[in-house]
């Protein structure tokens, strides 16, 4: 799984970087413009380590950023899923604003907090938040009636249980949904950084874009690319362990 | 309406008056004038082709329906439960180990008789998806079985087992637990005449006439077998559907 996320987003990054120079040369453009494979390799030696903690310090806030989304989605995924006074708000509100781009409320956010961690943090817990939010209300709230009719009609119902029956049935499902957001927290982080934050590869590939430097911008998103791949695939990897210790196949 | 009263189990019975029903959704009712009458425990039937109103019928007993008109008394008959063939456990552990979370510990002893008289020993130990279906219906109905109810609603829960397994089933569970009644929801008419007190009968959803009760053979155990009774009862639910 491993393995193959890494070569795929390889065979990716090399089509990409394939068009570029094939652009580069049909078009006869300039090194200024896009620079050529040579430049690339200089930026790569001058600049990975600079350019892999600047990722790894994006990738850590988006970690975070992820694991608290995905406590609150559950918590309030949970509790929204009865159909109480509660719930019903719950749902409501969560639809109404998922439908507000959250990106749009991050300059509010370094003007209250500043431009560090928790401002990062935020952001990227905001963006994966709500779409996380919306499956885990919806497994929540549908019931599994086949299994859950006897312990309803015997009075052995309890809240508990009634997650625990969802989230067993709904697991490919809601592992899926979790490994998919990690891309949501770091594209969050990345946008965070990109408007004010003053760390992580957002910001190094602002300070590309100011120079005009696409090399660097090159750089900057293969440390990206192959930093989600592996986070992605160990999720999954994660993921296929729990249901394999959970359901036994 | 329901009412229930609370009454001695000797005078447990299940009284239906007139009773119609039509879904929301619907013009005609499901079930139109349905009348009958349980008043000894042990095993009735309710029998008919898919779609004539058996389910619905269950459901209205165990309080799932409402919304009817005519009557539904329900003397002492408390704790009513419904089990059907659909019916899934959970699969994060054995079938062994959600049965005996699911019954009082002092059941234990009973739920190990009945899962070697359902021919269930060699595969408790399994999770529900690897079980055959004819043997999750038996495991299902093992744990309703274990339940605290005075009328227990069988509706088709011993679907996909084979015959001879469905006969020792049934006349166990007329020996164990003789005085709760059950109703059992079967489109095999030989096997309701054969087991069933009595049998309501339903006809086919464009029904012209409200179901009828018939009295089944009601053989048991020791009960010496006469088919020209059984060709009887047969004949009966015959014209009777």
């Amino acid at each position: 799984m491993l393995l193959k996320r890494i070569l795929q987003f390889f065979l990716l990054y090399a089509l990409f970087i394939g068009c570029l120079l094939l652009l580069k040369y049909s078009l006869q453009l300039s090194d200024y413009v896009i620079p050529g494979p040579v430049g690339m390799l200089q930026t790569l030696t001058t600049k990975y380590r600079s350019y892999g903690l600047a990722t790894l310090n994006t990738m850590s806030i988006a970690v975070i950023g992820q694991v608290v989304s995905v406590i609150l989605a559950f918590t309030l995924g949970i509790i929204g899923r009865q159909s109480t006074w509660l719930g019903s708000f719950i749902k409501v509100a969560a639809y109404n604003i998922q439908a507000y781009p959250i990106v749009a409320l991050a300059p509010i956010l370094f003007i209250l907090l500043g431009d560090g961690f928790l401002t990062r943090l935020l952001i990227a817990a905001m963006i994966c938040y709500f779409p996380l939010l919306l499956s885990v209300l919806g497994i929540m709230s549908k019931p599994v009636t086949d299994i859950e009719h006897f312990y309803r009609a015997t009075g052995r119902m309890r809240w508990q249980l009634e997650v625990k029956i969802r989230t067993f049935e709904n697991l490919n499902q809601l592992t899926t949904v979790i490994a998919g957001s990690a891309t949501l927290a770091m594209a969050g982080t990345i946008v965070g950084e990109f408007i004010a934050a003053n760390a992580g590869i957002g910001y190094t590939i602002r300070i590309a874009l100011y120079q005009s430097d696409l090399a660097k911008i090159l750089i900057a998103l293969f440390f990206i690319g192959i930093t989600i791949a592996i986070y992605q695939a160990m999720l999954e990897l994660l993921g296929i362990a729990i249901r394999r210790a959970w359901t036994g196949k | 309406m329901a009412q229930g009263a609370t009454t001695t189990a000797e005078s447990m019975s299940l009284i239906c008056e007139k009773l119609t029903f039509t879904y929301p959704a619907k013009e005609a009712p499901i079930l139109a004038q349905v009348s009958f009458q349980l008043i000894t425990p042990g095993f009735h039937s309710f029998f008919g082709p898919s779609g004539a109103g058996k389910t619905t019928l269950a459901k209205i007993i165990t309080g799932e329906l409402h919304d009817y008109t005519g009557q539904l008394i329900t003397n002492g008959l408390d704790r009513i439960l419904y089990s059907h063939n659909k019916e899934r456990l959970p699969g994060w552990s054995s079938v062994d180990h959600h049965l005996s979370k699911v019954i009082t510990p002092s059941l234990l002893p009973e739920k190990d008789k009945l899962v070697d008289l359902f021919g269930l020993a060699d595969c408790v130990n399994a999770r529900f998806d690897q079980l055959s279906m004819g043997q999750q219906n038996r495991v299902n109905l093992i744990r309703y079985l274990l339940q605290d109810c005075d009328l227990l609603i069988m509706d088709e829960s011993l679907a996909n087992v084979d015959e001879l397994t469905r006969e020792t089933i049934i006349l166990s569970l007329k020996e164990m637990f003789p005085a709760r009644y059950f109703i059992y929801i079967s489109h095999n008419a030989r096997e309701v005449a054969k087991f069933c007190d009595s049998i309501l009968v339903f006809q086919g959803s464009n029904q012209v006439h409200a179901p009828r009760m018939l009295q089944g053979c009601n053989v048991r155990t020791n009960t010496e077998r006469n088919s020209a009774e059984l060709d009887a009862v047969l004949l009966e639910i015959m014209n009777a559907a």
